[in-house]
């Protein structure tokens, strides 16, 4: 195998404040800056029905001021600290980041410390950020070719609500979504009992945990949120659909397959199988499709990581006139292939160098260092994970792909999605 | 407890001291100019050779062609044998080209540094531009120009970027159908033979290297490449513009209206860049804009509404830009205007220029903190020819424009009187809205052409 590649461990302190609150420290001094990732156990898989795209939506609403920050306080304070920051919202966790100027730590500790404690909570705000919302699901939804396929695959391959549903929701729910709702779902999920916060980049250890305690200590633990069943049948939901999609230029067609949760060996080893299958122009189905019968105009797939059942898809968009089923066929025969003869040694060597590659890069910057940090604690409870899960990657051998690939992939047990081209002329 | 100290936003700490050193450089004989910056944090490198000719510089517009050919066989490897070579260290290498410059982009884990840099020699010096893999290469991108018309975004840009510089070359953004259906392998290799010399390059090296090792390599491998002639080129001036302008390009079943309200800026070295960059951080950058806090946050038309001045060599853009649902396009673009011209006509306050420039001069350090980030902000500092001491000059910069000069680089670079409006959106459902922004509207359709 590749020379040995020796990494420094990323420096990692640990406690929790009485409240609950998980906090992570990584005190790294390469670059005068400092990033500040604050995780909820919440997501749209916490959603009820009739809610779709709720825990969205209040992701806005903790960027529209709290008891002593304006609306637009937030971005205003960050900017004029010359820093960046977003929130984010997937079927697993919502998420709120900033980068600072070092000097700025107790700026991001104050303002995530304020709407956790006190979010302030009006009806004109609720109706500004639908709107701001239901524009979001219209850019980058509505108005896109193939803009809506990914999660019309994930509500075939998934039969549990709290797995299916998408994590961007319908107009109608979010109009339905009430003043209660926001102040419910604040109690009940924005706790410090269930949330990460992780400091990562340039301060003084002691200073931060006297910071830290200083800004979260008194925020009050509320009752654990009500656990949730994300539990599956082995069976997908439906295994074929077809959507008539009014922008697409082309056809297209996704194949999803319902697989173990994140961090189990099949799961990773199905990732790999991926990597293999279609991640790149040396990938297997690139050469195949892209290259070779030259059918294929792009090709894509990904595995979708998940604390329960996940997922995993391919997908490809044919160049016209071009058979779909033959094309899909050559998918299903690569797979028949893995299942029957295994990866080659050639492969392996390539992924473990993939692997090692993107562990370096993910350090580089605080910000990755303390999003993934903030990840493995609220879903692991174990942030020391951020510098041996790649351990558990490199151990998955040339038969575990193949046992993984003949039992999860190589089945009927998969849903097909169709995308047709509807003419509007 | 006593909870006030929450009113108020907290003192910073101390200052941690920011300083980048200055990178080594030198030339080879051949006139090849190296620059290296050595980081050994970690165990990583990044690469670019960088070129002074682009997309403008080829009226047949091959270049993008013949620059992802370079990666489709050499005389050593065939394209499969490429994609495996890179693929096996878990290595990168892209080849790309804008309108002003191309760039070969590698990174690797440091201890492939040889073998990235055999590589790189390889798609630079080797190719051979196989005859199957070209008549590939032009079949997809014919579907994929196809492809782009599917696109509102793709759309917006090539119409607006075609009525702001009228017979100029940066009007064009992508080849013809037919300018691809006629390259020949011939074409590209004397495209390539042409382009690709030493005196117009620049090899920048970021990482975990030993200098004196990489420069001894860098010679032993890129010190035979032989001098080319440079071509310099005159190109048609810009157009002036004369008047206010409506131009729609009818996408049936848009969800949204792309909104594109501009006109020509400034080259990255005009003098004025600072204040456009004051300016701009103010109208229109980032969630505390006024762009964004009228159009989003107090309006909730859009997801996001922003202006921005492009970075080019010769003349760029001034374009404000959002995406907003049909019913609100005539408002919304009636918020776009009262913006522009409020900017214009009034001096902006204290509190917004001191917001405005202390976030460009405090966000610099998060630029650069990755090898990428900082391999970025050197290779623009040299294709743009900045001068060398821009990095320490550019804190006393941002912080020497006025308030007068927001208003008079306001006035000179946002002419509301002469603008350019785009719309791609459904014309049936947004006309009656908008056509009262302009006397003489005209329509294309996706495909390009003039309807009325």
């Amino acid at each position: 195998m590749s020379t040995k590649l020796n990494i420094a461990p990323i420096k990692i302190e640990k406690f929790t404040l009485e409240n609950g609150l998980r906090v992570v420290l990584n005190d790294d001094n390469s670059s005068p800056v400092v990033s500040v990732a604050v995780y909820y156990d919440v997501g749209s898989r916490n959603e009820r029905k009739g809610r779709d795209g709720f825990a969205h939506l209040f992701e806005h609403m903790m960027f529209q001021g709290s008891e002593n920050i304006p609306k637009a306080g937030h971005f205003q304070h960050i900017s004029r600290a010359g820093g960046t920051m977003n929130g984010t919202t997937a079927s697993q966790r919502t998420n709120y980041y900033e980068t600072l100027p070092a000097s700025q730590l107790p700026l991001a500790l104050w303002l995530e410390s304020d709407r956790m404690k006190s979010l302030n909570i009006s009806q004109e705000n609720l109706e500004n950020q639908r709107a701001v919302v239901i524009e979001e699901k219209r850019q980058r939804y509505d108005n896109q070719p193939y803009g809506q396929v990914f999660d019309l695959l994930t509500e075939m391959v998934f039969v549990n609500f709290a797995n299916s549903h998408s994590t961007i929701g319908s107009v109608e729910d979010l109009n339905a979504a009430t003043l209660d709702d926001v102040s419910d779902f604040f109690r009940v999920y924005y706790a410090p009992n269930n949330a990460v916060l992780t400091v990562s980049g340039s301060f003084e250890i002691d200073l931060a945990k006297e910071l830290i305690e200083k800004y979260f200590a008194s925020i009050p633990r509320q009752p654990m949120p009500p656990e949730i069943d994300v539990s599956e049948p082995t069976e997908v939901a439906l295994k074929h659909r077809i959507w008539e999609d009014k922008l697409a230029p082309l056809p297209a067609f996704l194949i999803g397959w319902k697989i173990p949760p994140r961090r189990t060996k099949e799961f990773n080893a199905l990732y790999l199988a991926g990597k293999l299958l279609y991640d790149g122009e040396s990938s297997r189905l690139f050469q195949k499709l892209v290259k070779g019968e030259e059918s294929v105009l792009q090709l894509f797939g990904f595995t979708d990581e998940r604390r329960g059942p996940s997922m995993a898809t391919i997908g490809a968009i044919p160049k016209p006139e071009q058979d779909v089923k033959q094309i899909r066929q050559v998918i299903f025969d690569e797979i028949e292939n893995i299942s029957n003869n295994g990866v080659s040694l050639e492969e392996m060597y390539k992924l473990q160098n993939q692997l090692r590659n993107d562990e370096v890069r993910s350090r580089q910057s605080s910000l990755g260092r303390a999003r993934q940090l903030a990840e493995f604690t609220l879903y692991d409870n174990e942030p020391e994970l951020a510098n041996t899960e790649i351990e558990n990657y490199l151990s998955i051998t040339a038969e575990d792909i193949r046992l993984a690939v003949n039992k999860y992939l190589k089945t009927d047990n998969r849903s097909e999605l169709d995308v047709i081209p509807v003419s509007k002329k | 407890m006593n909870e006030d100290f929450r009113k108020q936003p907290p003192l910073k700490l101390a200052e941690r001291p920011f300083s980048i050193s200055k990178p080594f450089e030198t030339h080879l004989e051949n006139g090849l100019k190296i620059i290296i910056f050595e980081d050994s944090k970690l165990p990583l490198v990044s690469y670019r050779l960088a070129f002074r000719f682009g997309e403008i510089d080829d009226n047949n517009r091959q270049l993008s062609i013949m620059t992802s050919m370079m990666k489709e066989g050499t005389e050593k490897f065939s394209s499969k044998q490429l994609a495996d070579e890179t693929d096996k260290y878990g290595a990168s290498i892209s080849i790309g080209s804008s309108s002003d410059d191309t760039i070969i982009a590698a990174s690797s884990l440091s201890i492939y540094q040889s073998e990235m840099l055999d590589l790189i020699a390889e798609v630079l010096f080797k190719p051979n531009f196989p005859e199957d893999e070209l008549e590939l290469k032009k079949q997809n991108s014919i579907e994929g120009l196809k492809f782009n018309r599917s696109d509102a975004g793709f759309l917006a840009d090539e119409r607006f970027s075609k009525i702001v510089y009228g017979e100029h070359p940066y009007s064009i953004t992508s080849p013809t159908v037919s300018q691809l259906e006629n390259i020949t392998r011939e074409d590209l290799i004397a495209l390539h033979t042409e382009k690709f010399i030493p005196n117009i390059a620049t090899f920048l090296v970021v990482g975990d290297v030993n200098k004196d090792e990489l420069l001894a390599e860098l010679k032993a491998k890129f010190g035979d490449w032989k001098q080319g002639s440079v071509v310099s080129k005159d190109f048609t001036s810009v157009p002036q513009r004369t008047k206010k302008t409506l131009t729609i390009v009818d996408r049936a079943d848009s969800a949204q209206s792309n909104i594109v309200i501009g006109n020509l800026g400034i080259k990255r070295t005009d003098e004025d860049y600072f204040s456009c960059l004051v300016m701009n951080q103010i109208l229109g950058s980032g969630a505390t804009s006024r762009l964004f806090m009228n159009i989003r946050e107090d309006k909730g038309y859009t997801y996001g509404a922003y202006s921005s001045f492009d970075k080019r060599k010769l003349t760029g853009t001034f374009e404000a830009t959002a995406e907003v649902r049909n019913e609100v396009t005539g408002a919304a673009m009636t918020e776009f205007f009262y913006e522009l011209n409020k900017i214009r006509d009034e001096n902006v306050s204290e509190d917004d220029i001191n917001l405005a420039k202390s976030y460009l001069t405090g966000v610099f350090p998060l630029r650069v903190e990755t090898l990428e980030g900082l391999m970025g902000q050197l290779v623009s500092q040299e294709l743009f020819d900045l001068p060398k001491d821009y990095l320490e000059t550019y804190r006393e910069n941002i912080e020497a424009v006025t308030i007068e000069d927001v208003k008079r680089v306001a006035q000179k670079y946002i002419d509301v009187e002469k603008i350019a409006i785009v719309v791609v959106g459904d014309k049936k459902d947004i006309l009656s809205q908008i056509e009262s922004f302009a006397e003489n509207i005209e329509t294309f359709d996706v495909e390009g052409n003039l309807i009325s």
